[in-house]
C-alpha cells in the first residue's frame, strides 16, 4: 500500500520532526563507526581512521541536510520552520518591523483607499442603462466663460425637431416645494421633468409606471413619482401607495410610481437646488414657449445617442443646429452655441482636478515607501551578510538561503499587506465619511480590489527585489571572503550604501513635492479663510419659509404674511435683528437677468448687462453688517408698497457705472417681463459693499436688491440676528412661524457660519487630505535619512573611536556624520525643488490668489525639509560623539 | 577508489539499492560496499547520495527499516525489502532491460 506509506511518512516528517531528526542523526554517526571500523581494520591508527572516515563521509550536516532535502513533505515542512524563523527574527528588530510594516501598509492602504474612491467618482457605473450613450446638451455663450448654461425652452424643443441623432432628449429643472399632509409639512426637492426622462435614462420604476407621453398633456400632468427614500421614510414604504394623493404646494397630486433605490439624477451643473431630488413631476411647456423669445435659459438637458450615432456626430450636428438658430432667432439666441459633454465626464469633471492632485501625491507616498522600505531592506541585508554566510559554510544549499530570505520577505509583505487592507477598508470609510457632501456624493465606496491586488504587488515586488536579491547575491558569491571581512564595511556593503544614498535622496526629493503641494494649498487656503465675505457671517441664524399658492396666491396676501413674521421673530428676546432675502449668500444660484440702464442704447436683450436679482425684506443691510457706500436704505414706505426703487452693489457700479454718479440712475431689470414697455424702471438710490454670494473664492458679481413689493416672492430666506447661540433661538421661532400657520415648514435650518465653513470645505478636505500625505511623506523621509546614518555611524565606530583617541572633539564628530547626511540632504532638496517647480502647475486650478509658482512657499519649504532631515541625523551623529574609544579599539 | 568513478544515470541508483536488498536486509554501509563490489568499483556511492536516496524510498514504501546489530556488534539501522519494493524492483529491472536492449542495439547499427 504504497500510498498509505507515503501518507504515513509524510505526516511523521511533518509532526515527529524530534524523533525523526534523532534517527537521522543515529543513522549518520553509525555509518561514521562503521567506516571507522572498517578503516582499523584496514590497518589504519584509530587517528588516522577517523580523519579518513570523516572525509568519505564528506561533512554529517551536509548529507543531513540533503536527506531532509528528499524527504516527502519536506518543502511544507522547511517553509514552516523558515517563517518561524523569520517570525523570530522580525520580532528580534521589533524597530526595523514596525517601520517596515507601517510603511508597507501605508503604502498599500492609503494608496488603495484614495484609487478606490477616486475610481467610483470618476469611472463608477451610473445608476441608468448604458450610461455611456447618454450625454449633456448645455448652451454657451461666446460672452460669458460658463461652458454649461442652462437651455431656453423654445431650443429644446428645435433642437428635438431638427436632430436625427439621439432616440430621445429629456430635460428637467428643480425647485423646492412643500409637502404637507399626513406628518410635518417639509420641504422637499422636485425635478419638473419631460415625460421621457425615465425611459431616455433607461430607469424603470420600482413600483408602478414612470410618466407616459399623455403626462405631456395639460391637465394629464398632475402625477408624480416618488423616489425610494420619501417612500420609505414618509409613507413607510406603503406598498399600496400607487393612485392615492400627496399635497404638493396645497395641490393636489396622484403618486403613480416610486423610483429605483439607487436612482437618482447626479449633475450639480444648472440645478437650483443643488439637491438630491425626492419628487419626481412632469413639466408641460406653455404654448408661449414654442415662440423664440427670451423666456430664459432653466433646463437641464440630457439625450441618448442612437445605438449608430457617434459622440462626434451628435457634436457636430448640434453646432449646426445651433448656429441656424442663432442666424433665424438673433434677438434671444444671438451668441449662444452649444455644448455637448459626455456624461460620465461631465460627472467627474466637477472633480477631476482635486482627486488627481490626491491620486499623484498617493502615487508620490506609495514610491516613497518602496524607496524607504527598499532601504530598510538593503541595510539590513548588508547587516546580515556574516550570517548567511556562516549558514553557507555550514552547510545551507543556495536555493536554502533563498528560500529562507525569501520567507522573510514574504513574511514582512503578508504581516504589511495584512495592516494594509485594513488601513485600506478603515481609508475608504474615513474618507468619505470625512469628505464633504459637495465634494464626494456617495454613500458608500467598495473597495477596488484590482488597485488592492496593484498595490500589493508593486510593494512585494519592491521588497523582493531590495530584501532578497543583495542578501542572496553578496553573501552567496563571496564566502569565505565575507567571513574575513567580519561584518567591517564589506565590499558589497559599500555597494549597498551608494543604492541607499540614492533611495534617501529620491525619498527627500519626493517628499518636498508633497511638501510643496500642502505648502501652496495652506496658503491658499490661509488666503481663501481671509477674504471678507463683505457681511458679518457670525451669529446669523438662516431658513426658509415658502408659502404655497393656493392659500397666499396673491401679493398682498404674501407681503402681509412675511411682515408680520418679521415682527413676531423681532419681538423674540435673544433676537437682535431679523430681516430676509430671496437667496441668501453661500447658497447657491440664486436668480440673474438683464438689467438696461436708461440713457444707454438700446441693443438686444443678449447684449444687455447681467445683473444678479436680490429680493430683500426690512433690516436687511443693517442686519447682515453690509456697509453704505452712498445714498441710503430702503425707507418705510418702499419696504410697504412698490416704489420702484433699488440698491445696486460696488461691483455693479464699478462694471455698469464707470465715471458716473450711480445715484438717480434708472435701471430698467428684465424680472417681471422681457419687453421693455411692460417694465417700470428702478431707481438707484443707494450702493453698498459687495458680498462674495457664491463663495469666498469667486468674485462678487454686479447685483440689484429690491425691497420685496417690488418683487413679491412666496419663498424667502429669513435671516436673524441673535445675541447668542442661533440654534439655541429655534424652537421659540418655530412656534411662532406655527402661531401664524401651522402647515408652513421651516426649511434648510443653517446658521450662515456653518454656510460659510461648507461653502470653503472643499478646499478645507483637499488641503487637509495633502498635508497629512505630506506630513506623512516626510515621517518616511526622516526614517530613511536617519535609518541610513545611524547604520553607517554603526559600521563606522572603530574609525570613529580611533578619531576620538586621536583627540577629535565632540564637534568634530558630529561635523563629519551630519556632513554626510547635509549632502544627501542637499542633493535631494534640490532635485526636489525642481520637480515642485515643474509639477505645481497642475495645482494652479485649485488655488486661490497664490500662484503655482509660489516664492515664499518653494523657499520656505525646502528650508523646513532641510531642518527636518538635519534632526533625523542629528540623533545618530549625537550617538556617534558619545563612542568610547577603548571599546571601539577593542573590536579591533 | 577509482579515479573516475562513472556519473549514475537518472534512476539507476535506485535500482542498484533495490538490487542489493534483494538478498537480504542490509545497513547503508553494507549497501554502498556491495554495489561497489557488483560493478567492480565502476559505483561508488557517497553517504551524500545514499542517504537521500534511502531515505526518500522509504517515504515512497519500497523499503523500510529497523536498528540491529551489525557483525561486529554494532548499532546500525538496516533495510529490507517490502513489497511494494520488490514490484518496483520487477518494474525497474524491466525498464533498465529494454534501456540497455535498445541502446545496445543502436551500438550494433553502425
Amino acid at each position: 500500500m504504497p500510498l498509505f506509506a507515503k501518507a504515513r511518512s509524510f505526516l511523521r516528517n511533518l509532526f515527529s520532526t524530534p524523533r525523526v531528526e534523532a534517527d537521522l542523526d543515529a543513522e549518520v554517526r553509525a555509518h561514521l563507526d562503521l567506516l571507522v571500523d572498517e578503516n582499523i581494520r584496514a590497518g589504519m591508527s584509530p587517528t588516522e581512521a577517523k580523519r579518513a572516515a570523516r572525509l568519505a563521509l564528506g561533512g554529517a550536516e551536509q548529507v543531513k541536510e540533503q536527506v531532509r532535502d528528499q524527504r516527502l513533505g519536506h518543502w511544507l515542512h522547511s517553509i514552516l520552520s523558515d517563517a518561524r524563523y523569520a517570525f523570530r527574527q522580525l520580532r528580534k528588530n521589533p524597530a526595523f518591523t514596525a517601520v517596515a510594516v507601517l510603511t508597507l501598509a501605508l503604502g498599500m492602504g492609503a494608496n488603495t483607499a484614495i484609487f478606490s474612491v477616486v475610481d467610483a467618482v470618476l469611472l463608477r457605473h451610473l445608476p441608468y442603462h448604458d450610461p455611456d450613450r447618454l450625454v449633456m446638451v448645455w448652451e454657451n455663450n461666446s460672452e460669458h466663460p460658463d461652458p454649461y448654461n442652462t437651455v431656453a425652452p423654445p431650443n429644446f424643443l428645435d433642437w428635438q425637431a431638427r436632430s436625427s441623432v439621439f432616440s430621445g432628449m429629456a430635460y428637467l429643472c428643480d425647485q423646492r416645494d412643500n409637502l404637507t399632509g399626513g406628518g410635518d409639512p417639509e420641504e422637499v426637492v422636485v425635478q419638473d421633468v419631460s415625460a421621457n426622462f425615465f425611459s431616455v435614462l433607461g430607469v424603470e420604476p420600482f413600483l408602478g409606471s414612470g410618466f407616459t407621453p399623455q403626462n405631456d398633456q395639460k391637465d394629464r400632468d398632475n402625477v408624480v413619482v416618488l423616489s425610494f427614500g420619501l417612500w420609505q421614510r414618509r409613507f413607510a414604504g406603503d406598498r399600496n401607495i400607487i393612485g392615492k394623493s400627496i399635497l404638493l404646494n396645497g395641490t393636489s397630486q396622484t403618486v403613480i410610481g416610486v423610483a429605483p433605490q439607487n436612482f437618482r439624477w447626479l449633475v450639480k451643473d444648472g440645478s437650483l437646488t443643488g439637491g438630491r431630488a425626492q419628487i419626481w413631476t412632469p413639466f408641460v411647456f406653455p404654448p408661449s414657449y414654442r415662440e423664440h423669445k427670451d423666456v430664459g435659459r432653466f433646463l437641464t438637458v440630457v439625450a441618448r445617442l442612437k445605438p449608430d450615432a457617434t459622440f462626434e456626430q451628435a457634436q457636430s450636428q448640434m453646432k449646426s443646429i445651433a448656429s441656424q438658430l442663432e442666424v433665424e432667432y438673433p434677438d434671444a439666441d444671438g451668441h449662444w452655441g452649444v455644448n455637448v459633454v459626455p456624461l460620465p465626464q461631465q460627472v467627474a469633471g466637477e472633480l477631476r482636478p482635486a482627486l488627481l492632485v490626491l491620486l499623484g501625491a498617493v502615487v508620490f507616498v506609495l514610491l516613497i515607501a518602496c524607496a524607504n522600505l527598499s532601504g530598510l531592506l538593503l541595510a539590513r541585508a548588508a547587516s546580515r551578510e556574516r550570517e548567511i554566510a556562516v549558514r553557507a559554510a555550514i552547510g545551507a544549499s543556495p536555493w536554502r538561503i533563498a528560500r529562507q530570505l525569501l520567507v522573510e520577505s514574504m513574511l514582512l509583505a503578508l504581516i504589511g499587506g495584512a495592516a494594509g487592507v485594513v488601513l485600506a477598508v478603515w481609508g475608504t470609510n474615513g474618507l468619505l465619511a470625512a469628505s464633504p457632501s459637495n465634494l464626494l456624493d456617495l454613500p458608500s465606496a467598495p473597495l477596488n480590489l484590482r488597485v488592492l491586488t496593484f498595490s500589493i504587488i508593486a510593494t512585494f515586488v519592491a521588497g523582493l527585489l531590495f530584501g532578497f536579491l543583495p542578501s542572496y547575491l553578496s553573501a552567496h558569491s563571496h564566502i569565505s571572503q565575507t567571513l574575513r571581512e567580519a561584518g567591517r564595511g564589506t565590499s558589497s556593503a559599500r555597494r549597498t550604501a551608494v543604492i541607499r544614498n540614492a533611495f534617501v535622496i529620491a525619498q527627500l526629493s519626493l517628499a518636498l513635492v508633497l511638501l510643496a503641494g500642502s505648502g501652496l494649498l495652506i496658503r491658499s487656503f490661509i488666503r481663501l479663510v481671509a477674504v471678507d465675505p463683505g457681511f458679518l457671517p457670525n451669529n446669523l441664524l438662516t431658513f426658509k419659509v415658502s408659502l404655497p399658492r393656493t392659500s397666499y396666491g396673491t401679493d398682498p396676501l404674501r407681503l402681509e404674511f412675511f411682515q408680520q413674521l418679521l415682527a413676531k421673530i423681532a419681538a423674540t428676546p435673544g433676537v437682535r435683528s431679523v430681516t430676509m432675502e430671496s437667496v441668501p449668500p453661500f447658497s447657491g444660484l440664486g436668480s440673474a437677468t438683464a438689467v438696461h440702464l436708461l440713457g444707454r442704447p438700446a441693443t438686444s436683450l443678449a447684449d444687455l448687462p447681467v445683473a444678479n436679482v436680490r429680493v430683500v425684506g426690512s433690516d436687511y443691510f443693517s442686519t447682515m453688517g453690509i456697509p453704505l457706500r452712498s445714498g441710503r436704505f430702503f425707507n418705510q414706505q418702499e419696504l410697504r408698497e412698490e416704489r420702484h426703487v433699488t440698491i445696486v452693489n460696488q461691483a455693479f457700479v464699478d462694471a455698469y457705472l464707470q465715471g458716473v454718479e450711480p445715484l438717480g440712475q434708472k435701471a430698467a431689470i428684465y424680472m417681471k417681463s422681457l419687453a421693455e414697455s411692460e417694465i417700470q424702471p428702478s431707481e438707484i438710490i443707494g450702493v453698498v459693499g459687495d458680498v462674495h454670494q457664491m463663495g469666498l473664492d469667486s468674485a462678487p458679481d454686479p447685483t440689484v436688491y429690491w425691497p420685496h413689493p417690488e418683487l413679491v416672492m412666496s419663498g424667502m430666506t429669513i435671516l436673524v440676528r441673535t445675541s447668542g447661540d442661533p440654534q439655541a433661538l429655534l424652537p421659540a421661532i418655530r412656534s411662532e412661524l406655527h402661531q401664524l400657520d401651522a402647515e408652513l415648514p421651516l426649511a434648510g435650518v443653517a446658521t450662515m457660519d456653518q454656510l460659510l465653513a461648507d461653502s470653503i470645505s472643499r478646499s478645507r478636505f483637499t488641503m487637509l487630505l495633502l498635508a497629512i500625505f505630506a506630513a506623512f511623506a516626510l515621517l518616511l523621509a526622516a526614517v530613511g535619512i536617519y535609518g541610513l546614518v545611524a547604520y553607517s555611524v554603526a559600521q563606522r565606530t572603530q574609525e570613529l573611536g580611533v578619531r576620538v583617541a586621536m583627540g577629535a572633539q565632540t564637534g568634530d564628530i558630529l561635523r563629519l556624520v551630519l556632513k554626510q547626511g547635509a549632502r544627501l540632504i542637499l542633493f535631494g532638496a534640490a532635485l526636489g525643488l525642481l520637480a515642485a517647480l515643474a509639477l505645481s502647475r497642475v495645482m494652479a486650478s485649485l488655488l486661490f490668489s497664490v500662484r503655482a509658482i509660489d516664492p515664499l512657499t518653494m523657499a520656505a519649504v525646502p528650508i523646513f525639509l532641510a531642518l527636518v532631515a538635519l534632526l533625523a541625523c542629528y540623533i545618530p551623529a549625537r550617538r556617534a560623539t558619545k563612542v568610547d574609544p577603548l571599546v571601539a579599539l577593542r573590536y579591533e | 577508489m577509482s579515479s573516475e568513478p562513472a556519473t549514475l544515470l537518472q534512476g539507476t541508483l535506485d535500482l542498484l539499492i533495490l538490487k542489493s536488498l534483494a538478498v537480504g536486509e542490509m545497513h547503508g554501509l553494507g549497501i554502498s560496499r556491495r554495489i561497489e563490489q557488483i560493478t567492480g568499483g565502476t559505483f561508488i556511492v557517497k553517504p551524500g547520495s545514499l542517504f537521500p536516496a534511502l531515505h526518500r524510498m522509504e517515504d515512497e514504501g519500497w523499503i523500510s527499516s529497523f536498528w540491529g546489530d551489525s557483525e561486529n556488534n554494532r548499532r546500525a539501522k538496516y533495510y529490507r525489502l517490502t513489497k511494494p519494493g520488490r514490484r518496483q524492483l520487477d518494474a525497474e529491472t524491466k525498464r533498465w532491460c529494454r534501456i540497455s536492449l535498445a541502446i545496445a542495439r543502436v551500438l550494433e547499427a553502425s
